[in-house]
């Protein structure tokens, strides 16, 4: 009995919240507008404090398997030793600090400059993936599209002012002014309804995502 | 309060009428959603994981907790919910990651009281739900570590992604899982429906608690978003028409 008092009291404390910060968006007084400001504040904080909670369980997680030494522990212990220099060479010299700039720079970026660029050829593997396991009109189309707007958008091959280049250039734009953008939209408006509805649900305390 | 304000306001109040009104008369009168294969293949899917002592993964996504991009993660922490009571006849919870702090501490907090509700609190492991990187690249780095070591036949993307969102579905092709996957950002979604088995397209991805069973409220807000969806192509149609009309005068 105790832990359902418990938690209609939860559901009772964010739907509330949830209402301050919807109704400052829509109404204009200050006594809601400061409230809806205090409210974003604290979410960012908590946010923030949220990090530290995440990046304890994420080296507790690896801990765990570097100790038990589970199946890739070896990357378990690179990445609380990374964990490790980067937090402290980062408390030593600041966040912003050469040394901080220097390990963003020339670690981390790259990296994930790397993961990008593995990304276009993930596509084109994939792009043949969806050919033969998914062989329908709209797969099809798909990538017939996908190819056009490739061949438009990159560099000319058969000269700038040649009728082919041209003409594609000219398909893709309409492609992708029309067809692309008036598509775009409606999905838009789908997802905006889409989680307009989820929104709702947990201001109602009918979704629960802080648990029952 | 200017117009448009008032405008929004009486949208959402429309809205919220429109899901508690389609709540109410969801008993009498059951709505019958069209069949989205992803979904149905999903619930297989589980089914076989369980079966088979392997582990269903949910991919929150890399959207913080604030701003709107959080919408789509946390219709994944509704299906959550109907998840965690599929597999807690199983040995092996189901383990949810996050590129986001917050949103990895309510993974625990749904799992939590998820397991509890079904009777198998026993099942809930802190590390279940966990942050796997605080940038979106980083966390796509570990996935494919939760995927190949952790004995994951179901991959699920329920969130916000970036352009990693090609490789956080193509990972778990190559780990051999069942995928299916959706997202609110467009750009995203066309890179899911490329590399993922079972793409979930526009607004499909909110739609997941219902056709989970995640309840009648569910149900509701498809009901209520049809019915702003009609409204919303009927004023677009009048305003086409209207426009052309006005061209032609």
């Amino acid at each position: 009995m105790r832990l359902v008092r418990t938690s209609a009291l939860w559901a009772a404390v964010a739907a509330a919240v949830g209402v301050f910060v919807l109704l400052g968006y829509f109404v204009d007084f200050d006594f809601i507008q400061n409230i809806r400001l205090l409210f974003m504040r604290w979410a960012a904080l908590l946010a923030a404090a949220a990090l530290l909670v995440g990046l304890t369980n994420l080296v507790q997680v690896h801990w765990r398997k570097l100790s038990q030494t589970e199946e890739g522990w070896i990357y378990s212990a690179l990445l609380i030793l990374a964990f490790l220099v980067t937090l402290v060479l980062s408390l030593i010299f600041g966040p912003d600090g050469d040394v901080s700039l220097f390990i963003f720079k020339y670690f981390q970026f790259p990296i994930e400059a790397g993961l990008m660029a593995l990304l276009s050829v993930t596509l084109l593997v994939a792009g043949f993936r969806l050919v033969t396991r998914r062989r329908d009109a709209f797969s099809l189309l798909f990538l017939a599209t996908a190819l056009v707007v490739m061949i438009g958008t990159g560099p000319a091959l058969l000269g700038t002012q040649g009728p082919i280049t041209v003409g594609m250039s000219e398909l893709r734009n309409w492609i992708a002014q029309v067809w692309s953008a008036g598509g775009a939209r409606g999905i838009a408006i789908g997802v905006a309804l889409g989680a307009t509805t989820t929104g709702l649900r947990v201001l109602l305390g009918a979704d629960r995502p802080y648990g029952s | 309060m200017t117009a448009i304000d008032l405008q929004g306001l009486l949208l959402l109040f429309a809205f919220l009428g429109l899901m508690l009104g389609s709540a109410a008369i969801g008993r009498r009168f059951p709505a019958t959603f069209r069949q989205i294969a992803a979904f149905e293949a999903l619930g297989k899917a589980i089914e076989r994981a369980v079966e088979a002592g392997e582990r269903v993964h949910l991919s929150l996504g890399t959207g913080s907790v604030i701003g709107a991009e959080s919408a789509p993660a946390f219709a994944g922490l509704a299906a959550l919910t109907r998840i965690a009571r599929a597999t807690s006849m199983s040995d092996r919870p189901a383990v949810v990651t996050a590129g986001d702090g917050a949103m990895a501490i309510l993974a625990r907090d749904t799992l939590r009281s998820s397991y509890s509700e079904a009777g198998a609190a026993d099942l809930y492991d802190p590390t279940s739900g966990r942050l796997l990187g605080p940038t979106p690249f980083s966390y796509v780095a570990g996935l494919p570590t939760v995927l190949n070591n952790e004995s994951v036949s179901v991959h699920m993307l329920s969130g916000f992604y970036g352009f990693e969102a090609g490789l956080a579905a193509e990972f778990g092709e190559r780990a051999r899982a069942f995928v299916i996957g959706g997202t609110n950002e467009v750009q995203s979604q066309a890179l899911i429906y490329v590399t993922s088995q079972n793409p979930l397209l526009g607004e499909e991805v909110f739609a997941s608690g219902a056709y989970l069973g995640a309840g009648e409220l569910h149900k509701a807000s498809l009901r209520a978003q049809d019915v702003i969806r009609i409204a919303i192509i009927v004023l677009i149609l009048v305003g086409v028409i209207a426009a052309t009309f006005e061209d032609l005068i």
